[in-house]
């Protein structure tokens, strides 16, 4: 759209804005407010259905909303402010809006951060002239195990409708009946299900949908919102964190237009309560002979780790989680290869730099003419946000494909990667290449890697020593940093060939079989420190509550000091060295609470972890390549959250409609699938989008299988 | 023999603009299918029109003709919005009620009878306007009831 200027007059203050404007934004350069229930851009184009942004047009006859208007030249506006007749309708549409409400303010969660609550005060009547019962209904209703219901408090804005059927596109969260009995509700009693649910209760203008887990735990007066960048998956999103008395009590949204929007996903929302979780670890565990692993003092500990790195005369390989920040990754990466000569690291994930040419911002997705969406593993379980993009480009009218074949003559290209496989992003890089998108406006690739910070932690790696070794003939100490490292089945395995293990660790339950000295970890919500998203976007934590044990800056500075190896305990410190080598010497401080898409050309990338053999080749007639992805809902974080079980997936196995077809399978019949010897048996459900010679299983009921199996129905169960 | 799948992809085809305008016409089918729209009804007409249940049920729960609750052999929906209240609508119900013994919205024990007051019927010209079992009666005036009952066949 041209930039052709239009002058608006709105009460009596002359301003020029695009045409086309809509009216509440027009009045808000003027420095007027227009208030709104209803109206939300990010949910698409408004629908008027709250009337409270009414205001006086010259030259229509009766109030419009303002939020449905555009900015015409000359148009005349006179909000609240300067027209009787607009205050009379607002006062009017509040006074309706309450017929219903319960006014429960003192004990609604929602009361003192309530527009509701807000505009009556500013615009409704002083008091009410409803001397009739009121609707009244069951409340709370769980709508699903994170999200409550209160009906009564609801005015039907449709927000939360709008954001089900036309932003997350999950179509579960509906409107049943008609005028004043309309409800909000989902099918049956079906929990509303799926990557982005939480979103509702932050669009909600009213008490009526809230986080369960927030239900009568803080009052706005008594909490504090701590930002921060949410550090479970590698997107990234902003937000803040609730803290009331030392407790991180709930997680919002915090818009980075570029990163999220202002969505963020039900892990990232509803997990932070694995901070509390009972298997947390704060005291150090060594094992000793007789009684397995014991509690002792963190000076024990020290002493002990100490011993157990000298004893290993450097023969020590370190398995990283890529949770870590980059100041963590680089602390323990200089202690271990600068002071003890152990440059051996075992990535969770291959991290490329062949991406760097073409970084974008993820809102360059939305305005793509062309999203080619590569490999099996769906978005929304890698990084779910970007699935929110991708889904917003197609409703601008971009064309989504799964091939780079069709892109044809488009001008904003888009390549994404979702796994598995593609070598860190070399694979999608390469495909950028051939198509030309370097330095292309619009055009740009992106990986979907599997860890948080997988990239911050192999740059700060690399970063912290020049030196190489060869790989030690014998290990003499595994470290183990983190939970998803200790969770891996490869990093167990090396487990077993090393003379000890030190394991670094929130939860107790993930180590206690093997390790023989247990460090307890933090969390990303207590850590102070930067992460690289998945944009190469560096992002600022920071520490939102203290953390019930040191954190492990603290304690790596100690043991380091050991081996006269000089490491700062504080993020800052460490940071600003890593920075020297990798950041361009950008200080902690300029990292910024809204990060911008720095370019960081020193970036090296030395560390990679052998890739995992590609495997391309092609399903037979009667095989199938069944992609085992890791789900969004799984975890060491998310398991520990009893609310939110009942997002986890299914043991089912999804197929195409072709290949269930012609082996006459129906979703709900049991089907074999296995190879080598090795079979699971599990539900089908066929999903039409899926395209053919391709099976999805979650991790977790797999089994170990993946790649190329045989797929049948399951032999007919004889009845007993 | 055709499937309920096959005849929704056939009523599809003559909404271009995508599944949802087929809503309304795959839901009447269904409802054919199974006398009223049980929670199995509503599953298979989404999985028909790759829409979610809920949206078929919002849909369904807004307009009058759709029943979500099991309806009796005959129906008698008689119309009490403002045209039809005005002429009497309300002492029609009555009339009915106390011909059947039972309440608007309810069906008769023995499962022939259901009884509704409902929306405009469209037919405001000839207030009031009784559906019996679809076929319009105009000009109805309570003491009609008691008769038409009577003609329900048995
Ligand atoms: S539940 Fe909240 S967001 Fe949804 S319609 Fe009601 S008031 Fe609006
Ligand atoms: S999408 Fe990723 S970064 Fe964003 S809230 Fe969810 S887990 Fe956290
Ligand atoms: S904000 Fe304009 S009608 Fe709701
Ligand atoms: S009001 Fe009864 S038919 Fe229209």
């Amino acid at each position: 759209m041209s930039a052709e200027l239009v002058r608006v007059k709105i009460d009596e203050r002359d301003v020029h804005v695009p045409k086309g404007t809509g009216i509440v934004e027009t009045a808000l350069a003027a420095g007027i407010e227009i208030p709104v229930f209803c109206y939300e851009p990010r949910l698409g184009d408004p629908v008027g259905a709250c009337r409270m942004c009414l205001v006086e047009v010259e030259g229509m006859p009766k109030l419009q909303t303002g939020c449905t208007l555009t900015a015409q030249d000359g148009m005349i506006v006179k909000t609240a402010r300067t027209s009787e007749k607009a205050a009379a309708g607002q006062n009017g549409t509040l006074e309706f809006i309450l017929v219903n409400h319960p006014l429960d303010c003192p004990v609604c969660d929602k009361g003192g951060e309530c527009p509701l609550q807000d505009l009556t005060f500013r615009y409704g009547p002083g008091n009410t002239r409803m001397s009739y019962e009121k609707l009244t209904f069951e409340k709370p209703i769980p709508i699903s195990p994170t999200i409550s219901l209160d009906r009564e408090r609801c005015i039907l804005c449709y927000r939360c409708t709008r954001f089900s059927s036309d932003v997350s596109e999950d179509g579960q969260l509906v409107a049943a009946n008609r005028g004043a009995m309309s409800v909000i509700t989902t099918f049956e009693d079906v929990p509303y299900t799926g990557a982005f649910t939480g979103n509702v209760t932050e669009l909600c203008p009213v008490g009526a949908l809230l986080p369960t887990q927030y239900r009568f735990e803080g009052r706005p007066w008594e909490i504090v919102d701590v930002p921060t960048v949410c550090g479970l998956c590698p997107v990234g999103c902003n937000i803040n964190a609730t803290v009331r008395e030392t407790k991180v009590k709930r997680i919002l949204s915090r818009n980075h237009p570029e990163i999220d929007e202002g969505w963020i996903c039900d892990k990232g929302r509803f997990a932070f309560t694995h901070l509390r979780a009972e298997d947390r670890l704060t005291q150090p565990l060594q094992r000793t002979r007789r009684h397995g692993l014991e509690e002792v003092t963190w000076e024990a500990a020290i002493d002990e780790a100490e011993r157990l790195l000298r004893a290993a005369q450097g023969r020590i390989v370190t398995a990283l989680s890529g949770s870590e920040t980059v100041e963590q990754a680089y602390a323990l990466g200089k202690l271990l290869r600068a002071g003890l000569g152990s440059h051996q690291a075992m990535l969770p994930e291959e991290v490329s730099g062949a991406l760097d040419g073409y970084r974008l911002p993820l809102s360059a997705i939305r305005d793509a003419d062309a999203v080619v969406v590569l490999g099996d593993v769906p978005v929304a379980e890698r990084a779910p946000v970007v699935d929110l993009w991708i889904k917003s480009a197609r409703r601008k009218g971009a064309r989504i494909l799964d091939s780079a074949d069709e892109v044809g003559d488009a001008e904003r290209v888009v390549l994404i990667w979702s796994g598995p496989g593609g070598r860190g992003g070399a694979t999608v890089a390469k495909l950028a290449e051939k198509l030309t998108l370097a330095g292309r406006e619009g055009c740009g690739a992106f990986y979907l890697p599997t860890t948080p910070n997988g990239r911050g932690v192999a740059d700060a790696w690399a970063a912290c020593c020049d030196d190489e070794s060869d790989e030690p003939d014998s290990i003499g100490l595994l470290v183990v940093s983190g939970d998803e490292a200790a969770a891996d089945p490869n990093v167990r395995a090396l487990a077993e060939q090393a003379e000890a293990t030190i394991v670094l660790s929130m939860f107790g339950g993930l180590s206690a079989g093997w390790a023989d000295l247990v460090l307890p970890g933090t969390s990303y919500l207590e850590r102070d420190g930067t992460f690289v998203n998945l944009e190469g976007r560096l992002q600022r934590l920071r520490a939102t509550v203290t953390p019930p044990c040191p954190d492990e800056l603290h304690w790596i500075a100690e043991l380091a000091a050991r081996f006269d190896v000089d490491v700062a305990p504080y993020a800052a410190a460490v940071f600003a060295e890593v920075s020297e080598k990798v950041y361009d010497g950008l200080s902690f401080g300029e990292v910024g609470e809204s990060a911008p898409l720095r370019g960081y050309p020193d970036a090296a990338v030395r560390v990679d972890r052998p890739s995992l053999p590609e495997s391309q080749a092609k399903p037979g007639k009667t095989e199938i390549r069944l992609v085992a992805y890791k789900p969004l809902f799984s975890g060491a974080a998310v398991e520990r959250v009893t609310e939110l079980q009942f997002q986890r997936p299914q043991p089912e196995v999804e197929l195409s409609a072709e290949d269930a077809g012609w082996r006459n399978i129906e979703t709900g019949d049991l089907v074999t699938v296995g190879s080598n010897g090795n079979a699971i048996t599990l539900p089908a459900r066929v999903n039409r989008r899926l395209g053919k010679g391709i099976a999805r299983v979650a991790i977790e009921h797999a089994n170990g299988l993946g790649g190329i199996v045989e797929l049948a129905r399951a032999a007919e169960e004889v009845s007993a | 023999m055709t499937t309920f799948f096959d005849e929704v992809q056939e009523i599809r085809k003559r909404y271009p603009a995508g599944a949802r305008s087929a809503t309304l016409p795959a839901l009447r089918l269904a409802q054919e299918k199974h006398g009223w729209l049980s929670r199995e009804a509503i599953e298979e007409t989404a999985d028909a029109l790759e829409v979610t249940p809920a949206f078929c049920y919002s849909v369904a729960s807004f307009y009058d003709m759709f029943h979500l609750e099991p309806v009796g052999r005959h129906t008698i929906e008689i119309c009490t919005n403002l045209p039809c209240a005005l002429c009497g609508a309300q002492k029609v119900v009555e009339a009915f009620e106390s011909a059947l013994g039972i309440s608007a919205g309810e069906t008769t024990a023995d499962g022939e009878v259901t009884l509704r007051a409902v929306e405009c019927l469209g037919g405001c010209g000839y207030a009031t306007v009784v559906a019996v079992d679809h076929r319009y009666r105009q000009n109805v005036k309570a003491e009609d009831a008691a008769e038409i009952v009577e003609g329900l066949d048995a």
